[in-house]
């Protein structure tokens, strides 16, 4: 084999992130995707800065329900609240659960899908078990019974880690239920990267597991996890929203499925008061089409099909 | 003897797969069970808070006897616990004082599958149609069009599809109802009346359920068929003479299946999550809204129940695929 | 040489100056030029070249089955006589698989996995033919026995047969509608040396039996010896040598048939290296100007840069190169200059 100098190797790799995001960007979706995303996180990543500090049910600013106004460009809620207002700070609870969940439910993907297919046999067939079940009954069916429980359990009051208990537990609770499918995914993957001669190599070389499965394998998974990730945030972000309009969501700290929940209870949609909801309906959509739309054209660009000529 | 290997495989593969569906929902009724447990305060008051009032103090205790309330956790209480929940014995309701919660379970369900059932139908229907003909017709302005609706659908939660409807259609237009399974003056009405007053309380919320769906099943659908398309036995369809029509019913359309049925499992989530929270939405006395009063009263044992129901269905439902799987791909039998 | 009887006979095929472009993000690319041959009812002819060379499209466009992106920009294909519409899928239908079919490379993606093969052999006949259900599974059940598998393994599904087996259904396929041409495209490719000599086997029993006339497309040269007549050479898109099957082997003519014969190991030859040929390929993207071979050819002139060599009749073939018929000095001056 060729030897590749450090300098040679910068060089293979700023080829191939460029031909990727020539082949990325090629896709009109990854553009659309991506520009929505980037607005929502910067509405995510500076609340205050644009609409002010989150106002709670106590500092109502305006009367009850009125549609948009050059006061209240989305109206006001059913106490006087601004939704504009609500919406912005939705963005911030929205995302970071969904983000905080997917990262959670990417490491523990990650980490059964390389042991499974890794370590084979008996450890394997247990943590396939394992993972059949939380592939079977949907994550949103176990949150839905989880966090009650867990949230009469630990209470609702004062805050874990810098989250409210309730924005806490649903992180926890849809972190820990959605990985399944992207174990399964690592797992065939490592199966088939198991046998790779560098693998081998390195275990010759008396390379231990670990160091195998985070330098060799792990870098080698990037692509599928990416394309995959993308669409368990789209994920997370429906079933929170989902758990949010149930009820379990954080009043105080509302997300954009608690203002809809909030909305539903104040009778919005057969009072008229499309602005209430219209909204924060249009923010989830938006934002988990961009997701959705940027994991398509990724899982296009990593696995492209068929070549146009033969 | 190439018939009996067939057929040995067959059964081999049926029982597989019906032991991975028990096996999981053991692991649903163990999970409901811990989960029971985890609650602080005694499980006996946690159990029979809502028969307090219409049951008498030995009717409680003999409960606490039959569910072996005075037994260690594991295995005693565990193995009661399966056995009186295999009877049909869910508990009885915190808020609906003294009603059994299997009761309270088969009262909902009758409205919630007249509900998901149709949505499920139209959904399959004009959703795996659409995919198909948008993959035949791959890059053509009807594709473009239909999956770029069916993927914003897709993204949208139904629940909130279901407030815009009853918006436009209810508060606005005033065509069709937006809340409840019927009205008050037509229940005493004569059959087609009553029926039509039904069916139109039905619409509203199938269609928000149903235009969630159709987005999956189009999305789902042409993918398989703009793969089907390139595959090499299309060539040889149309080597052999086939017109585009029988190319598409004879040899496109049942392999563009596959994957559809198979994702007819991955989805039962959003269906689930769907229903429940569109019958919230529309106050459709089904076990969606059962789920959600059982969730802001913290009626456990209800909720306990409906993860059971749950449960069960997303298995009965894996089960079903799985079979019909094997009938439509010969490979797998 | 021949006898006059043969020669006045007409061509069961003739392919006429044909050119297919492949359309790649908005340009047209020229894939395969000025293609022209004929052939003979019962003859067997070999179409041989690298891959990428332009014979699987050649094989494609003459049996009308370009894909979407590809399409005829110029030429005519004749079946006995008449012209086929070969750019017009619903006017080509009538005549596919009842006078051209085809038998794919790899079988098993080439079949329908979700079909007992016998269906899928019957049905061209329902199809096709206008034959009922019964009778075109009866024909299906004769096909399969003729090309040596059991009528009961018709309802088998395809993966359930060895590779060798899924080659003969697609054999037993493609003779449902008794075509008289059928194109063999690689049909041997995917399979091992002893399954391969047995399909090539029934396919020349099969082709004297029913008077069949094979185009085979292949890149194997030790396939063609053994049962062809007749053998053209293909490179970048063009014919760049046609003669039998003797001639060829015993006297190739271009320095490219030259090579590629060169290129077969030998085992006569014993612990000889085998020659691989020197350089690529062109790509379709970059096709030279002149004669396409040039870059790679041994006895490259100044003059083979600036015009493509035309294919004229020399000696008992055809040949493209500026070597044949060796020009006269003042010519090759006039020429290179």
């Amino acid at each position: 084999m060729t030897k590749l100098t450090a300098e040679s190797r910068r060089h293979l790799r700023t080829q191939a992130i460029k031909s990727f995001l020539r082949r990325f960007l090629g896709h009109n979706g990854a553009w659309l995707g991506l520009l929505a995303l980037a607005f929502f996180l910067v509405l995510a990543a500076m609340p205050g800065a644009l609409v002010g500090p989150l106002q709670t049910a106590i500092t109502a600013t305006g009367d009850f329900l009125i549609p948009p106004s050059t006061q209240h460009l989305l109206g006001t809620d059913e106490i006087g609240r601004d939704v504009l207002n609500l919406i912005v700070h939705g963005a911030r609870t929205s995302l970071t659960i969904a983000l905080v969940s997917t990262v959670i439910s990417l490491i523990v993907g990650i980490t059964v899908g390389m042991t499974s297919g890794y370590y084979g046999g008996r450890i394997d067939a247990w943590l396939m078990r394992t993972t059949d079940f939380f592939f079977v009954i949907p994550s949103f069916v176990l949150a839905l019974v989880i966090t009650p429980v867990v949230l009469e359990v630990i209470g609702r009051g004062g805050d874990i880690l810098g989250f409210r208990p309730s924005l806490f537990v649903i992180i926890l609770v849809i972190g820990s239920t959605s990985w399944a499918f992207v174990a399964r995914i690592v797992r065939s993957q490592t199966l088939s990267l198991r046998e790779r001669q560098f693998v081998e190599r390195a275990r010759v070389v008396g390379t231990n597991d670990l160091n195998i499965m985070v330098h060799h394998l792990l870098p080698l998974l990037v692509p599928q996890v990416a394309a995959n990730g993308a669409l368990v945030v789209a994920n997370a972000i429906y079933t929170e929203t989902a758990l949010s309009f149930l009820g379990l969501g954080d009043p105080l700290q509302p997300s954009w499925g608690t203002l809809l929940s909030l909305a539903e209870r104040a009778g919005a949609a057969s009072s008229g008061a499309w602005w209430y909801f219209g909204a924060p309906g249009l923010c989830v959509l938006i934002v988990s089409l961009g997701f959705v739309l940027v994991g398509n054209a990724l899982d296009d660009t990593f696995n492209p099909r068929r070549r146009a000529i033969p | 003897m190439a018939g009996s290997l067939q057929g040995g495989r067959t059964s081999r593969r049926i029982g597989h797969v019906t032991f991975r569906a028990i096996l999981t929902l053991f692991m649903v009724a163990i999970l409901n069970f811990l989960l029971f447990r985890v609650i602080p305060g005694d499980p006996a008051d946690m159990l029979l808070a809502g028969a307090r009032n219409s049951v008498s103090a030995e009717q409680i205790e003999s409960q606490r006897k039959s569910w072996g309330l005075d037994r260690p956790l594991i295995p005693d209480q565990l193995l009661n616990y399966l056995s009186t929940t295999f009877q049909g014995d869910l508990g009885y309701s915190f808020k609906f004082s003294g009603r059994r919660v299997a009761d309270l379970i088969l009262e909902r369900l009758p409205a919630t599958i007249a509900l998901v059932g149709v949505a499920q139908v139209i959904a399959i229907l004009c959703g795996v149609m659409l995919g198909i003909y948008a993959g035949w017709r791959r890059g053509g302005a009807i594709d473009h069009v239909v999956s770029g609706t069916s993927l914003a659908l897709y993204s949208t939660p139904p629940f909130w599809l279901g407030m815009v409807l009853v918006l436009v259609f209810s508060t606005a237009l005033g065509w069709l109802p937006g809340y409840g399974s019927y009205s008050p003056s037509a229940a005493t009405a004569d059959l087609p009346d009553w029926l039509g007053d039904r069916a139109r309380h039905l619409v509203l919320p199938v269609l928000a359920i149903a235009l969630g769906l159709i987005g999956q099943y189009v999305v789902v659908a042409r993918a398989a068929m703009s793969d089907v398309v390139t595959e090499d036995y299309m060539v040889t369809a149309r080597a052999k003479g086939l017109t585009s029509g029988q190319m598409l019913m004879r040899h496109a359309f049942r392999n563009a299946l596959l994957p559809v049925v198979t994702l007819v499992t991955l989805n039962l989530g959003y269906i689930v999550s769907g229903a429940i929270t569109v019958e919230s939405v529309f106050a459709w006395p089904g076990i969606g809204s059962l789920t959600v009063e059982a969730v802001n009263g913290r009626d456990y044992p209800v909720l306990q129940g409906v993860f059971l129901l749950l449960g069960l269905s997303i298995v009965v439902a894996n089960l079903v695929t799985d079979l019909a799987y094997g009938i439509l791909d010969p490979r797998v039998r | 040489m021949k006898n006059p009887c043969q020669q006045a006979k007409a061509p069961i095929l003739a392919v006429e100056g044909l050119a297919v472009d492949y359309r790649l993000r908005g340009s047209s690319l020229p894939t395969i030029r000025d293609v022209s041959f004929e052939i003979q009812a019962g003859e067997a002819v070999a179409l041989v070249g690298e891959s990428g060379s332009g014979k699987t499209t050649t094989a494609m466009a003459i049996a009308g089955l370009l894909p979407p992106n590809a399409a005829v920009s110029g030429g005519e294909v004749r079946y006995r006589g008449d012209r086929l519409p070969i750019d017009d899928d619903a006017a080509m239908r009538p005549h596919r698989w009842s006078e051209i079919s085809v038998v794919f490379q790899g079988a098993m993606n080439a079949l329908n996995p979700v079909h007992r093969i016998i269906k899928q052999i019957a049905e061209p006949c329902q199809l096709q033919l206008g034959m009922s259900r019964d009778e075109a599974i009866a024909r299906a059940r004769e096909l399969l026995e003729l090309v040596g598998i059991s009528a009961e393994r018709g309802r088998a599904y395809p993966h359930e047969l060895s590779g060798g087996m899924r080659q003969r259904v697609m054999i037993a396929m493609a003779l449902a509608c008794s075509p008289s041409i059928v194109i063999g495209d690689e049909p041997t490719t995917a399979l091992d040396v002893i399954t391969q000599a047995q399909i090539l086997k029934l396919l020349t029993a099969l082709r004297s039996q029913l008077n069949l006339a094979l185009i085979l497309i292949t890149h194997d040269l030790s396939v063609v010896a053994e049962c062809c007549d007749r053998v053209m050479i293909m490179y970048a898109g063009r014919l760049v040598e046609d003669g039998s099957v003797a001639d060829i082997f015993a006297n190739p003519k271009h320095p490219y048939t030259k090579l590629l014969i060169e290129s077969i190991p030998n085992p006569e030859h014993g612990k000889r290296m085998v020659r691989p040929i020197p350089g690529d390929p062109p790509t379709l993207q970059h096709r030279p100007s002149g004669c396409a071979f040039r870059s790679r050819c041994p006895s490259a002139m100044p003059v083979c840069a600036t015009e493509v060599p035309n294919l004229k009749r020399w000696e008992q073939g055809r040949v493209a190169c500026y070597l044949h018929p060796p020009m006269k000095h003042e010519e090759k001056a006039l020429a290179n200059a």
